[in-house]
């Protein structure tokens, strides 16, 4: 009964000084929409780069054998008895619910020559249907095309690649590799299409070509090095690796991989710029909660008559503490439902379609195998919504507790003296 | 053999002593004061400013401790009671009438005079009638629903009576209740507490300035520097010490 009359002490005095409950609300409330805003935005920017950096490499999920990841050599490869097994684990509904494309690599390191010069090249024998789906690739065509089935002595290389090894659009170079039985083999290709991705290790290095030829001309028929997922979301990554893991638990032969361990590049640099972002959050909850402790001190310190003569009346020094405190909590509550709001509103209503950032930027970067867009556009995870808010109440919390123990320790008699 | 039930006096203190340590040297509010106010009296404290009558009040009601000395009211002792027992003991026993009237502006007159009964649980429709009826009594009705910075400076002063002693306490404690008063209302307000202290057997304790408060006493008390010159009793003559 008691405390229902201290919150109602503590709602009244909140609607009483109006001017100041309303700028102290606005600070937090705008405070919590620009970390929506900006939470928005920092996810969306995360899921197109991790999604460009999978869809570039090896997807959300990679299925390999279990040494490939460290040698990358052709003996540690899946062969057809596995890829069966692959399959058929790839058929589980909770699985294929979750699967947005997949595709199937052979790829051995070698090199690539012409008559002008020699590279280093990743030589990836690829489905071209299965590609498509999944890889941004054929999209980034400069040249000629992307391969196509039926397709056989073709390939499909970077522009600096094509720029060193001088080669255009129908010309022919040799790649050489190791082959399944440890020899080294030639193979003779031309030049069906030319790509930029502007990652430059990708554009001097990576070569396609039709998965059959390089099954032949490696002598590894039916067999693969990696078979890879895109997820609708790379939230499921975990899961669908789990359930992939305790399908395939019989099948030492077969290791299921999330991105973050098939790609620890491209893992650390998400968590690094995480980090930023949790520090810059981390600043703009410091400033959030000095601005609410600021506002809710100068409540205290100006009434402090109003709380002598709660304490006269009969209340205790703890429930006069507990009437700040509640106007603490009535501020956050507010402002934590308006800040949010706004900020959704505010995201969803003006950003929908993304953040342009080409302003900034001429064009796009590339960072770990990913590439950085120049539009952005705004996800919202509930849940980071919901931490948001957690963090707000939290920091709303923490503002009222030094007043109201400020307001605990009021000397009565010379409270009464202050005027109001 | 006669048992007889003896009714403690409202108000009694023993060698009460308020010191405020202050540079460059503490200051004396309250010397060895012994006082026993009995039930039902209306006691005026007069004495120039600085004279120590708002410290006693304080005293009196809990709101500030004692430096040595012994408080009983209601033939309770206060002097070292805890916090929370002093709260109770306020919201119970004692009810408080200041010079600036302090009702809490974020509650409406009705509110504020039953603001005490509320925290002790008084059932509301008891509630309502009983400060109803101090309202009628008072002249407030009609002005329930205002908040304070909408009355009066007299109207303010009744409310604030009215929540004084709408719980019917043992002991009221008014500081200079009519310091900030026209004559008219000081003398309405006045009429009010006598007529509160004779129909209900409210004690009152005043501090005052003002001659017509002492005027209507019954007995005045004179302080100076903290020490009590004169006790006089209208009706009786000078209180033994």
């Amino acid at each position: 009964m008691r405390f229902l009359i201290l919150l109602r002490l503590s709602a009244r005095a909140v609607g009483r000084n109006l001017r100041r409950s309303a700028l102290t609300a606005a600070a937090m409330a705008l405070g919590l929409a620009l970390l929506v805003f900006s939470r928005a935005l920092s996810d969306g920017g995360h899921e197109q780069w991790i999604d460009s950096a999978v869809r570039l490499g090896t997807g959300h999920v990679a299925i390999q054998a279990p040494e490939f990841l460290e040698t990358g050599r052709l003996e540690h490869r899946l062969d057809s008895s596995a890829l069966r097994s692959v399959e058929r684990a790839l058929d589980d509904p909770r699985v294929t619910s979750a699967v947005r494309a997949r595709t199937t690599h052979l790829a051995v390191p070698g090199l690539a020559s012409s008559a002008a010069a020699a590279l280093p090249a990743r030589i990836e024998g690829v489905d071209p249907a299965l590609e498509a789906a999944f890889s941004p690739l054929p999209e980034m065509v400069q040249g000629g095309e992307y391969l196509q089935p039926g397709d056989r002595l073709k390939a499909f290389i970077g522009a600096e690649m094509a720029r060193r090894l001088e080669l255009e659009v129908g010309e022919r170079f040799v790649l050489t590799a190791q082959n399944a039985e440890g020899e080294v083999e030639g193979q003779m290709v031309r030049v069906a299409g030319i790509y930029r991705t502007g990652i430059q290790e990708m554009d001097e290095g990576v070569v396609h070509l039709p998965l059959e030829t390089a099954r032949t001309w490696l002598s590894a028929p039916g067999a693969a090095t990696t078979v890879s997922l895109l997820l609708g979301e790379s939230r499921s990554t975990d899961e669908v690796t789990e359930t992939l893991r305790a399908i395939l638990e019989d099948h030492p032969e077969i290791r299921v991989m999330g991105w973050r361990q098939a790609s620890p590049d491209l893992d650390s640099a998400v968590r690094i710029d995480d980090y930023g972002d949790y520090l810059f959050h981390t600043i703009l909850f410091a400033i959030v909660g000095l601005a609410v402790l600021n506002a809710i001190m100068m409540s205290v310190l100006g009434r402090r008559r109003e709380f002598g003569i709660l304490q006269a009346l009969g209340l205790t020094p703890a429930e006069t503490g507990w009437v700040v405190f509640g106007e603490g909590l009535f501020l956050t509550a507010v402002s934590g439902v308006a800040g949010m709001v706004l900020g959704y509103v505010v995201t969803w209503g003006f950003f929908r379609d993304g953040l342009d950032f080409s302003s900034l930027m001429d064009e796009e970067m590339s960072l770990s195998g990913g590439i950085i867009e120049t539009v952005i556009v705004p996800v919202f995870y509930l849940k980071h919504v919901l931490v948001s808010v957690g963090y707000m109440t939290v920091i709303g919390i923490l503002a009222s507790i030094y007043p109201a123990r400020r307001a605990t320790l009021l000397d009565v008699a010379e409270a009464m003296k202050f005027e109001q | 053999m006669n048992d007889t039930i003896s009714t403690p006096p409202a108000v009694r203190t023993e060698d009460l002593w308020k010191v405020y340590p202050q540079e460059p040297e503490p200051v004396e509010a309250v010397k060895s004061l012994d006082l026993i106010v009995e039930p039902g009296d209306f006691v005026a404290m007069a004495g120039p400013s600085g004279s120590g009558k708002t410290t006693v009040l304080n005293l009196l009601g809990g709101l500030t401790r004692p430096t040595r000395g012994r408080i009983w009211i209601d033939g309770e002792e206060v002097s070292d009671m805890r916090d929370r027992d002093l709260a109770r003991l306020r919201l119970e026993r004692i009810g408080f009438v200041f010079q600036a009237y302090n009702l809490l502006p974020v509650l409406t007159a009705l509110e504020n005079a039953e603001f005490t009964l509320l925290l002790r649980g008084t059932p509301a429709e008891e509630r309502h009638r009983r400060v109803m009826d101090l309202f009628r009594e008072m002249g407030l009705d009609g002005l329930e629903d205002r908040r304070p910075g909408r009355l009066s400076g007299g109207q303010q002063q009744r409310v604030a009576v009215a929540r004084a002693v709408a719980g019917d306490p043992a002991l009221v404690l008014a500081d200079e209740p009519t310091a900030n008063l026209d004559t008219a209302t000081s003398a309405a307000l006045l009429d009010v507490m006598e007529r509160l202290n004779r129909e209900r057997g409210t004690t009152f304790v005043f501090s005052t300035h003002d001659p017509r408060v002492m005027e209507r006493a019954r007995r005045l008390i004179h302080l100076v520097d903290g020490e009590i010159e004169s006790d006089v009793r209208r009706d009786a003559g000078a209180v033994a010490p």
